[in-house]
C-alpha cells in the first residue's frame, strides 16, 4: 500500500489539476460543479454532495492550509471508511505453508474433511438450538405481555379507565425495549440491526470489526428477544443469520478468544479462508432456521457470497442447513409436547395452505404482476424513508442514551398507536374456531365477538402474518386492513435502524400481507361475479412476498424461501414473477435496504462487477502509489518505524530484492502482511539471535494460526534499542507469488480478479517486474457508477 | 355462509354451526331423495320407502318392479332383515327428532337417545360377522353404495360434529350433571331477562347499560358466562349449549345493549396525544443540541499520472 505523499508531490498535483480543470470536460460525462480537483482523484464531488455542511468549494487556493487541517465533513453516503480491512482469502503459500503441506499424511488430509463436515454438522446444531431458545423466550415473554395487558383491558373497559391499559402497555413495551437497546447501545453496537448487511459484508470479504465475536452473539440473542417481546415492529429472523454466522466463527476455530479457552481442535481452520467459509455455512443455516427453508438457506448464502464457491462448500453448507432444521424441529416438538414430531417449519410458521385455496388461474397471473409492482414502488419509499431517517441518526443521534431513547420512545408510540388503532375500531367479528387467536379482545364489542383490529396489532407479528394469510374470508373489514397498512408501513420504517437487534423480515411480510390481503378483498366487489376470486388469503401470501421482495431486493433466495416455509411449489411462478418484478420496479427508484444499510456504513463493499463504464480506467489510475515495501532482509527498527506510524495503516507490504541502482523501485520478490509482521517480531526472529542461539526453535505456522484473529498491535511489542539494529530474514514467511498485474491492466479486469479470487492486495508492476503500486479493496470499491456517470467515494476516517 | 358469519362465540362455535346447517341441508335432502324415491317408486326399489330399504324378494313381486326375483338362496336371511327393518324404524325416529331441533339447535340434549337406539342397532349389524353369508357382509358391503353405512356415517358424523358427546354420559344415556346445571342458569338468566323486558325498547336504547335489565341480570348473566368458560376449559361444551350461549350473548348485548359504552375517551385521547408528542420533541431537541459527528477526510496517495488523466481526457472530449 502505498507511503504518506510527500508534499512536494502533493502539491505539483494540485498545481496541475488546477491547469487542467477549469473549463475541461470531465471523465465520463462528469457535470462540472466549481470543483476542479475532480480528476486529481481524490474527491470527486457530486451533486449530492451539497448538503456537506463543512465543504469549502474554494479549497484549491490554497492547497498547503488544507493539508494541515485534515478536512472536516459530515456523514453520507459516499464515504469509504478506513476501519474495515479485508479478510485475507488468499492463502499465502510461504515456504511454511509448504513444510506443512509436505508434513500432512495422507490420513491428515481425510482428517481435515471429516473434521470439516463435523464442524459443519456443529454449525447447525448449535444455530438451531439458538434459534429454538430465541423462539420459546420470545413466545413466554410476549405471552406474559399479553396476557397482563390483556387482564388489565378487560378489567378497564368495565370500569371505562382504558388510558391505564395505555399506559402499562407503553410502559412494558418501553421497559422491555430499554433493555434491549441498552445492551445494544452500550456494550456492542455492533449487533443492532438485522446483522444480515454486516453478514453480506463478511461474506463480500470485509473484516467487520467485532462481527463475529461471542459477544456479539450473546448481545444480538439477548437483544432480538427484548425488542419482539417490546412490541415493535420487528422480527427475529435477520438476526438469525447473523446468529448463525457468529456460531460457525466461533465452531469452527476450535477456541474462544473472548472466554480465553483453547480446545486445540480444528486448529487448521484458524485463518480467514476456512472462517470465511464456515461463516457461510452458519448464515446459511441460521436462513434455514428462521424460515424453515434449508434450501433457501443454501441459496442465501449463495446469492450474497457467489464469488468463492465450490461443489463440496455448497454440500456442506446444506448439511448445515438441514441439521439447522432438523434440531430445531426436534427441539421445538419437545417444547410442543409431542416429541418426534418433525414437521415444525422453522421459526416462522406461515402455516400450509390448503391446496384448495392455492389454486390460481392464468387471468391471475397479470394481477399478481400488478402487485409486484405495487410492491416494488412500496419497497422503495420504505427504503428512501428509511435512508433519510438513517442519515439523520448517524449525524444527530449518535450517543448511546440518545438511542436508547429513541428506541424506548418508538416502543411506546407503537403501543400507543396500536393501542388507538384498536381503541376507535368498530370492527367485530366473531371467534372461530380456525382462527387460533392468542389473545382475543373483546373491547367494545359484543360479547362472543372479537376486535378485528387487535388480531393484528394486539400479537407478535409472527402471528398477526399467520392470521393475515389464513383467517378465512371475511374475518377482516378492508378500513381495518388499510389503516393497518397505513400505520404499520410507517411504524416499520421508523423502527428499523434503532439501536435494537431487530429483523425487517417479517414487518415487511406484515405489510405485504395486509395491503395483499386488501387488494383480495376488494377485486370481488369491482368485478361483477364475486366466484372467480378464491381465497383472500392466497392474495396476502402474494402482496407479502411482493413487500418483501421490495424492500430487501432478494431474488432467487426469496423465491425459494418463500416457497418452502409455504410449504407448495404451485405458487414458485407466482412468487417468482412477483419477487422479479417488485426488484425491477424497486431498483429503478432505490437501491435494497441492505445495500443501502452497506453504503451508509461506509464499507468497501466489491459487488459482482465493476461499474459500468469503467473500462477506460487502468490500474495505473486505480492503484495507491507510492508504496510502502520492505527488502527482503530488512532492519528491525525500518519496520517496527513502519508498522507504528500510525497514518500508515498498511496491512500487506511488498517485499522486494534491490538492484544495483537504488533509486529505482526494486524488483518485486513477494508479499508479507502486518499480521505476519507482527509475529515475527513478538517471536524476535532476528537474523542475529537464529545465528547466537544453538537451540533456535522453527517459527512453525501453528505460530501464526495461534495469534488469529486478534493479532497484538505493534505497540504492545517491545524491541529494545539493540534489537532494532538486527535484520529480519522475510524469505520464508513471504507469500512468494503475489498475484500481479501490468499497469495497463483495466478496472474490471482488476475488479474480476479481486472478486472471483478473494485477494486483498494486488501488486502493480512495471513491466521488469519492478512494483509501482498496490490495488485494494479500498481502491476498487471507491468506484461507483451514480446518477451522473462514474462516482467515487472519499475516503474517511470513521 | 351468512348464517356463519353472524353466530358467535369460542372455538368449535362456527364450525359447528356450519356443519349443523350442513347437517339440516343433509336431512332434507335425505327426505327428499325419499319422496322423489316415492314418486318414482318402482324405477329404484331399493330405495323405496314404504318397504324396508333392501327389499326382499318377495315383496318386489308386488310392487311394480323392473327386476325379477332373485333366486332365494342370493337374498339376504330373515334375521337380517329384521335387523334391517330395526335399522329404518330407529333411524326415522332418529331423523324425525333430529330435524325439529335444528333451530335453536337441540339435537344433542333432544336426540341423545335416538341416536344411543340407533348406534346400537348398527353394532348389531356390524358384529354380526359369523358364516358365508352373515348380515354384516350382505346388508354393509355386498355393493358399491353400501348404502346402510353411508347413511349411518352421515349421522354419526352430525353427532361427532356436535360434540354431544361431551353433554351426555356416553354409557349410561343420560346428560351429564354440567349440562344439567348449565341449562338450569341458563333458564334463570333467560327467565330474568324476560321479566324485565317489557321496559320500553326506546328507553332501553338511550339507557345501554344502565337500563333495569342490564342491571339486575347482570349477576346472573355473568355468573352464567364464568359457568361457561369453565366448562369451555374442561371440554364439556356440546353444540346445545354453545348456541344457547351464543344467543344468550346476542340477546345480552344487541338487543338489550348491554355492552361497555365507550367511555373515559379524553383520557385516552390525552395520553396518547402525550407519547405522540414524545418523539417530535425528542427529534427536534437532538437535532438542536446534538453536535453533528464529524469526519476527517483521508487523502489516499494516488499516482502522479498526469499524462494519464490527460490522455482519459482526451478518450472523452
Amino acid at each position: 500500500m502505498a507511503n504518506i505523499t510527500k508534499k512536494v508531490s502533493w502539491s505539483s498535483r494540485a498545481d496541475d489539476s488546477n491547469a487542467t480543470g477549469e473549463g475541461t470536460p470531465l471523465l465520463n460525462g462528469f457535470e462540472q460543479l466549481g470543483y476542479p480537483r475532480q480528476q486529481s482523484g481524490e474527491s470527486i464531488s457530486q451533486v449530492g454532495r451539497v448538503n456537506t455542511v463543512d465543504m469549502d468549494e474554494e479549497i484549491t487556493s490554497d492547497e498547503d492550509s488544507l493539508r494541515g487541517q485534515p478536512k472536516e465533513i459530515t456523514h453520507n453516503e459516499k464515504l469509504l471508511s478506513l476501519k474495515y480491512e479485508s479478510l485475507d482469502y488468499d492463502n499465502s503459500e510461504n515456504q511454511l505453508f509448504l513444510e506443512e503441506e509436505r508434513r500432512m499424511s495422507y490420513m491428515g488430509f481425510r482428517c481435515l474433511e471429516i473434521s470439516r463436515w463435523v464442524v459443519c454438522g456443529l454449525i447447525g446444531f448449535l444455530t438451531g438450538l439458538i434459534a429454538c431458545f430465541i423462539d420459546i423466550l420470545v413466545e413466554q415473554l410476549a405471552g406474559l405481555k399479553y396476557r397482563a395487558v390483556k387482564e388489565n383491558i378487560v378489567k378497564c373497559t368495565a370500569e371505562g379507565s382504558l388510558s391505564i391499559s395505555l399506559i402499562l402497555w407503553a410502559v412494558l413495551n418501553s421497559s422491555f425495549v430499554m433493555v434491549g437497546a441498552i445492551i445494544v447501545a452500550f456494550f456492542e453496537p455492533i449487533a443492532g440491526g438485522s446483522g444480515i448487511p454486516q453478514i453480506k459484508c463478511y461474506l463480500n470479504g470485509v473484516k467487520i470489526p467485532r462481527v463475529v465475536r461471542l459477544k456479539t452473539l450473546m448481545v444480538k440473542v439477548a437483544g432480538v428477544i427484548c425488542s419482539v417481546a417490546g412490541g415493535l415492529a420487528v422480527g427475529k429472523e435477520g438476526p438469525m443469520i447473523h446468529s448463525g454466522a457468529v456460531v460457525a466463527a466461533g465452531v469452527s476455530q476450535g477456541r474462544s478468544t473472548s472466554l480465553k479457552r483453547d480446545f486445540k481442535i480444528f486448529e487448521y481452520f484458524r485463518r480467514d479462508t476456512e472462517k470465511r467459509d464456515f461463516v457461510s455455512a452458519g448464515a446459511a443455516a441460521g436462513v434455514s432456521a428462521a424460515f424453515g427453508a434449508p434450501v433457501g438457506g443454501v441459496l442465501f448464502s449463495l446469492e450474497e457470497a457467489a464469488s468463492y464457491w465450490n461443489q463440496m462448500l455448497t454440500w456442506r453448507i446444506f448439511f448445515a442447513s438441514m441439521i439447522s432444521t432438523f434440531t430445531l424441529n426436534l427441539f421445538l416438538s419437545v417444547y410442543h409436547n409431542n416429541p418426534g414430531e418433525m414437521s415444525n417449519p422453522g421459526l416462522i410458521n406461515f402455516g400450509s395452505f390448503d391446496s384448495k385455496s392455492l389454486e390460481y388461474k392464468l387471468y391471475e397471473i397479470p394481477l399478481f404482476i400488478g402487485m409486484g409492482a405495487i410492491g416494488g414502488l412500496l419497497g422503495a419509499l420504505f427504503n428512501t424513508l428509511n435512508y433519510w431517517l438513517t442519515i439523520f441518526r448517524i449525524r444527530y443521534i449518535h450517543r448511546p442514551c440518545l438511542q436508547v431513547m429513541e428506541a424506548m420512545l418508538v416502543a411506546a408510540v407503537t403501543a400507543t398507536v396500536s393501542f388507538i388503532m384498536i381503541y376507535f375500531s368498530n370492527d367485530c367479528q366473531p371467534l372461530g374456531p380456525d382462527q387460533a387467536e392468542d389473545y382475543p379482545l373483546q373491547l367494545f364489542c359484543a360479547d362472543g365477538e372479537y376486535n378485528s383490529m387487535a388480531t393484528t396489532f394486539f400479537n407478535t407479528p409472527e402471528r398477526s402474518v399467520r392470521s393475515l394469510f389464513h383467517n378465512p374470508p371475511g374475518s377482516y373489514n378492508p378500513l381495518t386492513l388499510g389503516m393497518f397498512t397505513l400505520t404499520y408501513f410507517f411504524l416499520a420504517c421508523w423502527t428499523y435502524g434503532l439501536a435494537v437487534s431487530a429483523g425487517v423480515f417479517i414487518p415487511s411480510l406484515l405489510i405485504g400481507a395486509a395491503w395483499g390481503r386488501l387488494i383480495g378483498i376488494l377485486l370481488p366487489s369491482i368485478s361483477s361475479s364475486s366466484s372467480i376470486w378464491a381465497d383472500p388469503g392466497k392474495y396476502a401470501l402474494i402482496g407479502a412476498a411482493a413487500q418483501l421482495g421490495g424492500i430487501v431486493r432478494m431474488t432467487l433466495s426469496l423465491t425459494v424461501i418463500m416457497i418452502e416455509a409455504t410449504g407448495n411449489v404451485t405458487y414458485g411462478l407466482p412468487i417468482m414473477l412477483v419477487l422479479m418484478t417488485a426488484k425491477i420496479v424497486g431498483d429503478y427508484f432505490e437501491e435494497g435496504l441492505y445495500d443501502i444499510h452497506i453504503k451508509l456504513q461506509s464499507v468497501p463493499f466489491v459487488h459482482s462487477e465493476a461499474p459500468a463504464t469503467s473500462h477506460w480506467l487502468t490500474a495505473r489510475e486505480v492503484m495507491s502509489s507510492p508504496v510502502t515495501s520492505f527488502n527482503r532482509i530488512e532492519k528491525v527498527g525500518t519496520i517496527v518505524d513502519l508498522l507504528s506510524n500510525t497514518s500508515t495503516n498498511h496491512n500487506g507490504f511488498p517485499v522486494v530484492v534491490n538492484n544495483a541502482a537504488g533509486d529505482e523501485p526494486a524488483k518485486l520478490c513477494g508479499l508479507i502482511l502486518r499480521s505476519q509482521l507482527i509475529v515475527l517480531l513478538k517471536h524476535k526472529v532476528f537474523v542475529e539471535l537464529a545465528r547466537s542461539k544453538l537451540t533456535w526453535r522453527k517459527l512453525q505456522l501453528k505460530d501464526f494460526r495461534d495469534a488469529y484473529p486478534r493479532f497484538p498491535p505493534i505497540q504492545s511489542i517491545h524491541v529494545s534499542q539493540d534489537e532494532r539494529e538486527c535484520m529480519m530474514d522475510l524469505t520464508e514467511f513471504m507469500n512468494p507469488t503475489p498475484y500481479t498485474v501490468p499497469q495497463e491492466t483495466s478496472l474490471p479486469r482488476v475488479y474480476k480478479l479481486f472478486r472471483a479470487l478473494g485477494l486483498r492486495h494486488l501488486v502493480v508492476v512495471d513491466d521488469s517486474n519492478r512494483v509501482v503500486g498496490l490495488v485494494t479493496r479500498k481502491d476498487l470499491a471507491r468506484y461507483h457508477l451514480g446518477k451522473h456517470g462514474l462516482e467515487e467515494l472519499q475516503l474517511a476516517q470513521t | 355462509m351468512p348464517f356463519c358469519k353472524t353466530s358467535e362465540f369460542l372455538v368449535f362455535t362456527v364450525v359447528s354451526l356450519c356443519l349443523s346447517a350442513n347437517v339440516d341441508s343433509e336431512i332434507v335432502k335425505v327426505s327428499d331423495e325419499e319422496d322423489t324415491s316415492r314418486q318414482r317408486r318402482g324405477l329404484s326399489p331399493a330405495l323405496s320407502a314404504e318397504q324396508p330399504v333392501f327389499m326382499p324378494a318377495g315383496d318386489s313381486l308386488l310392487s311394480h318392479s323392473l327386476f325379477a326375483a332373485f333366486p332365494e338362496d342370493l337374498e339376504i336371511s330373515e334375521s337380517c332383515r329384521n335387523l334391517s327393518r330395526a335399522f329404518h324404524d330407529r333411524y326415522l325416529a332418529y331423523v324425525d327428532c333430529l330435524v325439529p331441533s335444528a333451530r335453536p339447535v337441540k339435537v344433542c340434549l333432544n336426540c341423545f337417545e335416538g341416536y344411543a337406539r340407533l348406534s346400537e342397532i348398527y353394532t348389531n349389524i356390524s358384529n354380526d360377522q359369523v358364516g358365508p353369508d352373515n348380515c354384516r357382509d350382505s346388508l354393509l358391503r355386498s355393493d358399491r353404495l353400501m348404502l346402510i353405512y353411508l347413511l349411518y356415517g352421515n349421522l354419526q358424523s352430525i353427532w361427532k360434529n356436535s360434540a354431544c358427546e361431551q353433554c351426555v354420559i356416553p354409557d349410561l344415556q343420560i346428560l351429564k350433571n354440567d349440562t344439567l346445571y348449565f341449562m338450569n342458569e341458563l333458564n334463570q338468566s333467560l327467565s330474568c331477562f324476560e321479566k324485565y323486558k317489557q321496559v320500553g325498547c326506546e328507553a332501553r336504547l338511550v339507557e345501554g347499560n344502565h337500563s333495569d335489565l342490564c342491571v339486575t341480570c347482570k349477576s346472573q348473566y355473568e355468573s352464567l358466562n364464568v359457568l361457561y368458560g369453565r366448562m369451555e376449559k374442561n371440554h364439556s361444551l356440546c353444540i346445545d349449549i354453545e348456541d344457547a350461549m351464543n344467543v344468550t350473548r346476542r340477546l345480552w348485548s344487541t338487543n338489550f345493549h348491554c355492552i361497555a359504552a365507550r367511555e373515559g375517551m379524553i383520557p385516552v385521547i390525552a395520553v396518547s396525544c402525550f407519547m405522540l408528542f414524545l418523539p417530535i420533541i425528542f427529534y427536534l431537541s437532538s437535532y438542536l443540541h446534538s453536535e453533528q459527528k464529524k469526519l476527517k477526510l483521508i487523502h489516499p496517495n494516488r499516482a502522479k499520472s498526469n499524462n494519464s488523466l490527460m490522455h482519459i481526457q482526451d478518450k472523452f472530449s
